[in-house]
């Protein structure tokens, strides 16, 4: 009897204080105005830094440029962040990054570095690991996505995230998979990072340049790098050493470095194309088998499409951006809005210098307000998962890709069902039995 | 004010009171008792006498599992509260008791009832959900993955049943294999005379096909040139639109399959062309030399009702064309799908009536109460036609029906048969011309014709002019391969097709 007293009066209690949550909820809501929240539009909060919390350690997979980048970025996000733990399928690499944190004074253990091609298996079943940085080459991360939720951790994986579509479902599926499981997920899209981007965006899609009726994407760049083949590689250390240029590794630059455009043009036109039909070729590369340049045209139905396109040739007028018109003005979407007469509308106010200038950029790197975003989410259970959003864009570039490869029309239909799967069957050192030709659009004329 | 005295005096308005609530409370109790008792699985099975789907039911995934969880009768054969307990326990009940008194259950047809048509009537797709909520579980494999992502990407009223996939995770089914039946139509192997020559066919008249290599040997039937009117005239009972106007058909003569195409005769042509992976399987063209065949399927294309002499099914159109390539190739004659004129033709032997045997839809239907309830006189139908109402919801061996005027089986009934035209509901409407000559159907089109019905028919769809066409997308529903077979249709199991042979 007195027992069932005190549960009715824990229960009193809980309901009282239940009430008082929905009325201050409401509160907070009514605080807030009208004005639609980074939440509610499902936008990154913009942080100054991680929140305090338990400590949370990370492992990295890939240590190469990117992945030895993001494993600084963790670190710097904020409080008790720890790197433990590395693999990366070649020593050198895993060397370079230990002697890089031996100059922070942070050490990672020798007993936690893992080499070859299923290290991140044993990286993955170290149990203390809380988070993961993915940042091989993209052709492996379903694989070690898949790992890593199936281990339980957090993630944090750069973009393109797959470069076929057998890994963009496999992606997909995990994705829904760390739904179910509440671990947190954040892409290197850094654009959706960005604050500047995000109070564009959240403009935009409040009307402030009426409904969307085109848009165009582009990145024009320097060529970006090759290895030369030294004498003892044999051919998978020699492609994965070359990674960025052979398309069963890289995906082609459309995905690599074009896909930070097309997911923008996705997120403000608020889809996914429904076909692309384009054209690419190749004049300047030395080694692989990928295009110099691509010209996509992605269709969004009712008349609305995007030009897409993207080039690495030195020496070339070089321009990188987006632009999203619509039926009152148009946008860059990263700072400012013009009417359709080009008098600018708004504009986005970055801060200010020790001299008071305002700055061309933010404070806070995109690259590690990412991370700060992941360990809020994680910290304050606020979840995140963006997985799915960033398979959905390099899915989107993929049609592209395969659209000027193949010189036909393809849809999203087609990509999302398509047995396209690139690379050697077995990944393993040692000789690779495979044709590079570059890919060919169309027959050829009869002559 | 003349109610607040009966209660006067106050302690009788307190009893009262009291009295109320304790009667509410006993007849509460005892409903929620009742609807508790009888859910239980004791209760169900003192009326579903069925021992064998008991026995199922602890053999399968819903009993016998590593958690040592048991779902209960209920759980599944009864929507969720919330989501219309009541009213379907209401229904259920009714019926049960009614089935109780006046049948008797080992009468029943469990086989029927075990098809997923009848298995989507007694099971909720509402419940599999309440327990089964997280559609991605860590250890989802990668065709389950597939699967699953199509499923919640379909728009809801699209949406394929939980039980399309799983249907026998309920009641276990041995038969029912749940992978690539990578053994299929290998291991039967016929002790038989292997033929070194085809049949030569110098006159017209009915002849026995031999196939060289093989041991296999049909019958064609010699169907001679004729006019015939084509379609149902308005005034035929239980008749669609797309069946008129009927229409005038001239045919050169052909020779027919007398049967639909058998499992025996199908899995020489497995055997010999079976594709080893996917990648195999390109588009043949007339003129190529090596014909490539279907690729493994997926589970029991028989469905576990046995091979031999039985129809083969769940082929697809693509497959069916290229068995008759196949033929041609082997026998040196030129084999093909039947036009659709050809077909009617074949199957009409010369009658105007619905059917090719003496009798009117309305007789013989069973939809309409009256029906329901009496059943139909279907004495005559029964010798000459397996349908929903003789087939126990299987296939038949050809043996079971007597042949029509020209001869042939199964025209009607047990599976329906591709044609080689493209399906148009108003393919008859736009012929013109006073005699058409040997038509062949609209040049272009998305589904082919499929005629004659099939074992799950009514008797108003058995009928001689009755049309149907290929569902492509919904046949294909439940295959979890992307993209999805080309060979093997995993949501269809009544069509499959006979042959002809054209005169030379």
């Amino acid at each position: 009897m007195e027992k069932k007293n005190i549960d009715r009066r824990k229960f009193l209690g809980a309901g009282v204080l239940a009430g008082a949550t929905v009325i201050g909820a409401g509160a907070l809501l009514a605080s807030c105005g009208k004005e639609a929240t980074n939440a509610s539009l499902g936008l990154p909060p913009i942080l100054k830094g991680a929140p305090k919390g338990r400590k949370l350690k990370a492992g990295l997979v890939g240590a190469g440029n990117r992945g030895t980048g993001a494993a600084i970025n963790f670190i710097s996000a904020g409080p008790d962040l720890e790197i433990i733990a590395v693999c990366d399928v070649f020593q050198d690499k895993i060397d370079a990054i230990r002697e890089r944190f031996k100059s922070f004074k942070l050490e990672i253990p020798e007993k936690n570095c893992f080499t070859g091609f299923d290290g991140y298996k044993k990286m993955m079943a170290i149990e203390e690991l809380d988070v993961v940085l993915l940042a091989t080459p993209p052709r492996f991360r379903p694989e070690h996505f898949l790992e890593a939720i199936q281990n339980k951790k957090h993630v944090f994986m750069e973009k393109p995230v797959a470069v076929d579509p057998v890994g963009i479902r496999s992606l997909i599926a995990t994705a829904k998979k760390a739904e179910a499981l509440g671990l947190c997920v954040v892409t290197g899209t850094q654009r959706r990072h960005q604050e500047d981007y995000i109070e564009t965006y959240k403009r935009v899609k409040g009307g402030a340049i009426g409904r969307l009726t085109s848009a165009k994407a582009f990145w024009n760049q320097d060529h970006v790098w090759f290895r030369t083949r030294e004498a003892d590689w044999d051919d998978m250390t020699y492609m994965v050493r070359n990674w960025n240029n052979f398309c069963w590794l890289c995906g082609d630059h459309i995905l690599d470095t074009h896909i930070h455009n097309i997911d923008v043009i996705n997120w403000f036109m608020g889809k996914t194309p429904i076909s692309a039909i384009g054209n690419g070729g190749r004049h300047r590369r030395v080694t692989g088998d990928q295009y110099d340049f691509f010209n996509i045209d992605f269709d969004y139905g009712n008349g609305v499409s995007s030009h897409s396109y993207c080039r690495e040739i030195d020496s070339c007028a070089n321009r990188t951006g987006e632009l999203v018109m619509g039926t009152e003005g148009y946008t860059n979407c990263v700072n400012t809005i013009w009417d359709l007469n080009g008098n600018v509308k708004w504009q986005f106010e970055y801060p200010k210098d020790e001299n008071g200038n305002a700055m061309s950029q933010l404070k806070i790197p995109a690259y590690v307000q990412e991370h700060m975003h992941l360990v809020h989410a994680i910290r304050k259970g606020e979840y995140v998962n963006q997985a799915e959003q960033t398979a959905l864009s390099t899915l989107t570039a993929i049609m592209g890709r395969t659209a000027a490869y193949t010189g036909q029309l393809v849809t999203w239909e087609e990509i999302m069902k398509s047995d396209m799967q690139l690379g050697p069957k077995e990944i393993k050192f040692g000789p690779v039995d495979m044709k590079f030709e570059v890919p060919i659009p169309g027959t050829p004329p009869n002559i | 004010m003349r109610f607040s005295n009966i209660f006067k005096g106050g302690k009788t308005k307190y009893w009262l009171v009291a009295l109320g609530i304790f009667l509410c409370a006993i007849i509460l109790g005892s409903v929620n008792q009742i609807s508790n008792y009888t859910s239980s699985d004791k209760y169900c099975v003192s009326c579903h006498i069925h021992p064998v789907q008991d026995q199922n039911w602890r053999l399968s995934e819903h009993y016998n599992n590593k958690s040592g969880f048991v779902t209960h009768c209920v759980e599944c054969h009864l929507p969720p509260k919330g989501h219309g307990y009541l009213p379907a326990k209401l229904k259920h009940g009714i019926k049960d008791v009614y089935g109780k008194l006046f049948k008797d259950s080992a009468d029943f047809d469990w086989e029927a009832k075990k098809t997923l048509e009848n298995a989507k009537k007694y099971v909720y797709e509402q419940s599999c959900i309440r327990c089964h909520e997280n559609l991605f579980p860590v250890t989802l494999s990668v065709n389950g993955s597939n699967a699953h992502l199509q499923y919640v990407n379909t728009p809801q009223d699209q949406k394929p049943n939980c039980i399309n996939c799983h249907l026998n995770v309920g009641h276990y089914d041995k038969s029912n294999l749940h992978a690539h039946n990578t053994n299929f139509g290998v291991t039967e192997t016929l002790a038989k005379e292997v033929f070194t020559e085809p049949t030569k066919v110098e006159k017209f008249e009915n002849f026995v096909e031999k196939v060289p290599e093989t041991s296999l040997s049909f019958e064609m039937v010699a169907i001679p040139e004729g006019i015939f009117e084509m379609g149902s005239p308005e005034k035929e009972e239980l008749r669609k639109p797309d069946e008129g106007p009927v229409r005038k058909v001239h045919l050169s003569k052909f020779f027919m399959g007398k049967a639909e195409v058998s499992w025996e005769e199908y899995l020489e042509f497995f055997k010999a062309t079976a594709s080893q992976g996917r990648k195999e399987a390109i588009i043949n063209q007339p003129v190529t030399d090596a014909i490539t065949g279907p690729t493994p399927p997926w589970g029991a294309p028989d469905q576990g009702w046995g091979k031999g002499t039985r129809p083969a099914i769940t082929m697809s159109w693509k497959s069916a064309s290229t068995y008759c390539l196949w033929l041609s190739k082997k026998t040196g004659k030129k084999y093909r799908l039947p036009t659709e004129a050809e077909w009617e033709y074949a199957c009409r032997g010369g009658t105007k009536d619905p059917y090719f045997f003496p009798g009117s839809p309305k007789s013989f239907t069973s939809t309409g109460l009256f029906k329901k309830i009496f059943g139909a006189d279907t004495t005559v139908i029964n010798s000459f036609v397996a349908y929903k109402e003789n087939s126990q919801s299987k296939t038949r061996e050809p043996g079971s029906v007597k042949a029509n005027q020209f001869g042939l089986k199964n025209m009607l009934g047990n599976v329906a048969e591709f044609c080689s035209d493209y399906y148009a509901p108003t393919a008859y409407k736009t012929a013109s011309g006073d005699v058409l000559n040997n038509p062949a159907g609209p040049d272009s089109g998305q589904e082919h014709v499929i005629r004659g019905g099939s074992f799950k028919s009514d008797a108003k769809d058995v009928r001689s002019a009755a049309r149907d066409f290929t569902k492509t997308k919904a046949w294909l529903m439940t295959d979890p391969q992307m993209p999805k077979s080309v060979w093997w249709y995993s949501d269809s199991n009544d069509v499959g097709f006979r042959v002809v042979c054209e005169m030379q």
